[in-house]
């Protein structure tokens, strides 16, 4: 018996939901089912119908958990995932796993460098929430519970469409916690992670919008210092950008230094400057930016390596792979705008998020309709020089074949002729033959560095620790908070000292080493 | 908890459907007394100590378990008696102080059925929670990937059926065909584990259905 689109047949329908998995689906039966709502309603009812799906959506679905939950099994995976929540109060409430303030927490959304992050529910104004609570190694530490309450409370002042609102912050709890809205949806990262470099369309929209939530920001004198795929939120449905985390990068970078001695979290999206340790403004978060949409364009950070220092390194000395020998479908003009937010010094970027905004903006108009709205003129002339910068992809695959045959020629050439080699002194002698110079090995300087910087860097904690314990922190000793100013700077300029890019690493280090000596002095002439 | 205790009895099972069963207990189960553990107040370390208690239990129980089909299947006891002594245990806190366990899990598993509503409720919640999940695990390995995005994308993150066929480059009816059938055989994994262990699920007839040992 055969289906034809035009017939409905409910008996077959039913044999068909119950039929072995692996049986093949016969075509017509989907041609039907695409245009006869009547068949698609039985097949659904059959299934299970709206019941089933309200189960469904209950209890596998949290929103924006829903990935979360997919992963949560097996049992071992659970446990090794488990997060502590033993700050939280014990709740009467069922559904809930415990109360944060007024706050009932039903899940755990996710966790990242400076804590974990929550979804809630607020009895008092009846919505779903997202709590950021800071990691118990941050709440334990003084200055950064301080910087944690300040940069919370700043970018609680954003107000814009595209920057997620921030309801309310507790900096005094035990694990204090940031209250801002809940957006149902995933980030940026998760979706190139899952479907890889985005259409231009989007990654125009993306971009465009992601400008102008900075701009805002900006205007209000924030920057936010961690712009990277994963703090960009993608609303469900819509897709609408919300930037996420504002400020809260710096109050986390400066303890982790402090806490652990290493630096913690993701620096491919850093800006160089702040790489570098140097005081940063809006234009840090430009850089970051274009790394963003260099992601977004390859499905891939612009700068890689296997380490952080150097992914540092990277990020103040190389370029990346250029974005059309990874997606030939990007246009010159949208990698030449990507360049300039690149530029290493930050005079050379783009000076306002509000300029980005508005260009992206016209680039997305001229996508769209090429007829009715030309390529802005600075778009265009960006495109050029990408084009003029770059030989034709082609004449540069074929060079770098050709001097594959010429080293391999070359190879067996020095064989050939040199029969003594064909004992056992073969793979030294052509060793040395084809590398005559010893190259230095970076690893090994890497290393020497990052150990050094660790033993400076718990000097400098132990010096902070006698700072707090000594109770004077709120009395507005003058001696005593010029030494944990200078203290703070020297953190800072730690980070620096891991990406020796503009001071040879030397001076550097022995700079910072000068001034620790010079800390602890003052310090123990305070005692 | 321990991997040797979660799987020791495994070790005195000789029937192959029998280890299944127990696997699939332990899956279920383990979230499911972490999770409502939790919920009750009990702070992490005490919870995993309460799922080995309570594996423990079960495996030392199997000693009084009669292979004879007649007296139904190994599964359908283990998912008994297992939800017994969770009630009790519940409604035995519920009772007395918060967090400190008056009764052993030994004797919870001994003592009649509690007649508690409200632990009867938040049992029969959590289960089928983690019935769902355990049952998605699972079903998901039995379709293609598309398949089971087609269902997840449309049925649990609620996009649109349009969309979500231009997302996968599937015809809608395609789309329609893939969800039903996941859901189909979701809600059969899902109605069986709730009949092994008296928890009928998704019948608006039965919510909780009193079951004893």
């Amino acid at each position: 018996m055969t289906l034809h689109p035009g017939a409905c047949d409910p008996r077959r329908l039913d044999q068909f939901l119950h039929q072995p998995v692996a049986e093949e689906i016969p075509q017509e039966l989907e041609a039907h089912l695409s245009v006869c709502p009547a068949c698609r309603d039985k097949l659904d009812e059959m299934a299970g119908g709206a019941r089933w799906w309200t189960e469904v959506r209950q209890n596998l679905g949290s929103d924006g958990a829903s990935e979360l939950a997919q992963t949560l099994y097996p049992a071992d995976s659970f446990y090794r995932d488990a997060v502590n929540l033993d700050f939280l109060q014990p709740s009467e409430n069922f559904a809930s796993l415990g109360r944060l303030g007024n706050y009932e927490v039903l899940d755990i959304l996710g966790r990242g460098g400076m804590g974990i992050v929550l979804k809630a529910f607020d009895p008092a104004l009846h919505r779903p929430v997202a709590i950021k609570v800071l990691a118990a190694e941050y709440a334990a530490n003084g200055a950064a519970r301080k910087r944690f309450a300040r940069e919370a409370q700043a970018a609680a002042a954003v107000v814009h469409d595209h920057v997620v609102p921030v309801h309310a912050v507790d900096a005094n709890a035990c694990r204090p916690y940031l209250v801002m809205a809940f957006i149902p949806g995933r980030t940026l990262q998760q979706r190139i992670d899952h479907s890889g470099p985005l259409e231009l369309r989007e990654i125009l929209r993306i971009g465009m919008q992601t400008a102008s939530g900075l701009a805002q920001a900006h205007g209000s004198g924030l920057v936010h210092r961690d712009i990277k795929p994963a703090n960009i939120m993608l609303e469900n449905g819509v897709e609408r950008v919300k930037i996420t985390d504002f400020g809260l990068a710096r109050a986390v970078d400066d303890a982790s230094v402090t806490q652990n001695g290493v630096l913690t979290g993701t620096p491919q999206y850093m800006a160089p400057e702040q790489a570098r340790g140097e005081p940063v403004d809006q234009r840090a978060d430009l850089f970051s930016l274009g790394s963003t949409l260099y992601a977004m364009c390859t499905g891939r950070s612009p700068f890689r390596a296997d380490s952080s220092i150097s992914v540092l390194k990277q990020v103040c000395e190389a370029e990346p792979i250029a974005i059309r020998s990874i997606n030939p479908d990007i246009p010159a003009w949208l990698a030449g705008i990507i360049a300039k937010l690149h530029a290493k010094d930050p005079a050379r970027r783009f000076q306002s998020a509000g300029e980005v905004a508005d260009l992206l903006e016209q680039c997305l108009a001229h996508v769209q309709q090429p007829d009715q709205h030309p390529l802005p003129a600075v778009a265009r002339e960006l495109g050029r020089q990408i084009e003029e910068a770059t030989p034709a992809p082609f004449g540069q695959r074929w060079r770098l074949i050709a001097a594959g045959i010429g080293f391999l020629g070359l190879a067996t050439l020095i064989w050939a002729i040199s029969p003594v080699w064909n004992n056992h002194s073969f793979d030294t002698n052509v060793e040395s033959a084809l590398t005559p110079e010893p190259l230095p090995d970076p690893a090994l300087d890497e290393d020497r560095i990052s150990q050094e910087l660790r033993q400076m860097q718990s000097r400098l904690t132990m010096v902070q620790q006698s700072l707090s314990t000594t109770g004077l922190e709120e009395c507005g000793d003058a001696p005593l908070n010029q030494v944990r100013d200078r203290a703070e700077l020297l953190e800072r300029s730690m980070y620096s000292g891991s990406t020796p890019s503009a001071d040879p690493v030397d001076a550097q280090l022995q700079n910072i080493r000068r001034r620790l000596g010079q800390l602890q002095q003052d310090f123990g002439g305070l005692e | 908890m321990e991997p040797t205790t979660r799987h020791s009895l495994v070790l005195r099972l000789r029937n192959p459907d029998d280890e299944a069963a127990w696997a699939e207990f332990v899956g279920i189960y383990e979230p499911l007394v972490y999770g409502l553990a939790r919920r009750k107040g009990l702070q992490d370390a005490d919870a995993r100590d309460l799922c080995q208690e309570v594996f423990r239990a079960v495996a030392g129980a199997i000693e009084r378990w009669d292979p004879d089909p007649a007296k139904g299947k190994f599964r359908a006891w283990l998912f008994r008696i297992a939800r017994n002594l969770l009630v009790n245990f519940f409604a035995d806190q519920r009772r007395h102080t918060r967090g400190t366990g008056s009764t052993s899990v030994q004797d919870l598993l001994e003592a009649r059925p509690a007649d508690d509503a409200q632990a009867e409720a938040d049992f029969a919640a959590e289960f089928k929670r983690q019935a769902f999940r355990w049952s998605a695990h699972q079903v998901k390995h039995e379709f293609a990937d598309s398949t089971w995005q087609a269902f997840w994308k449309t049925g649990v993150d609620n996009h649109p059926v349009g969309q979500v066929a231009r997302e996968l480059g599937l015809s809608a009816g395609a789309v329609y065909i893939a969800r039903s059938r996941v859901l189909a055989r979701l809600r059969q994994r899902v109605q069986q584990l709730g009949e092994d262990s008296g928890i009928f699920i998704g019948d608006e007839d039965h919510d909780v259905a009193s079951g004893s040992l």
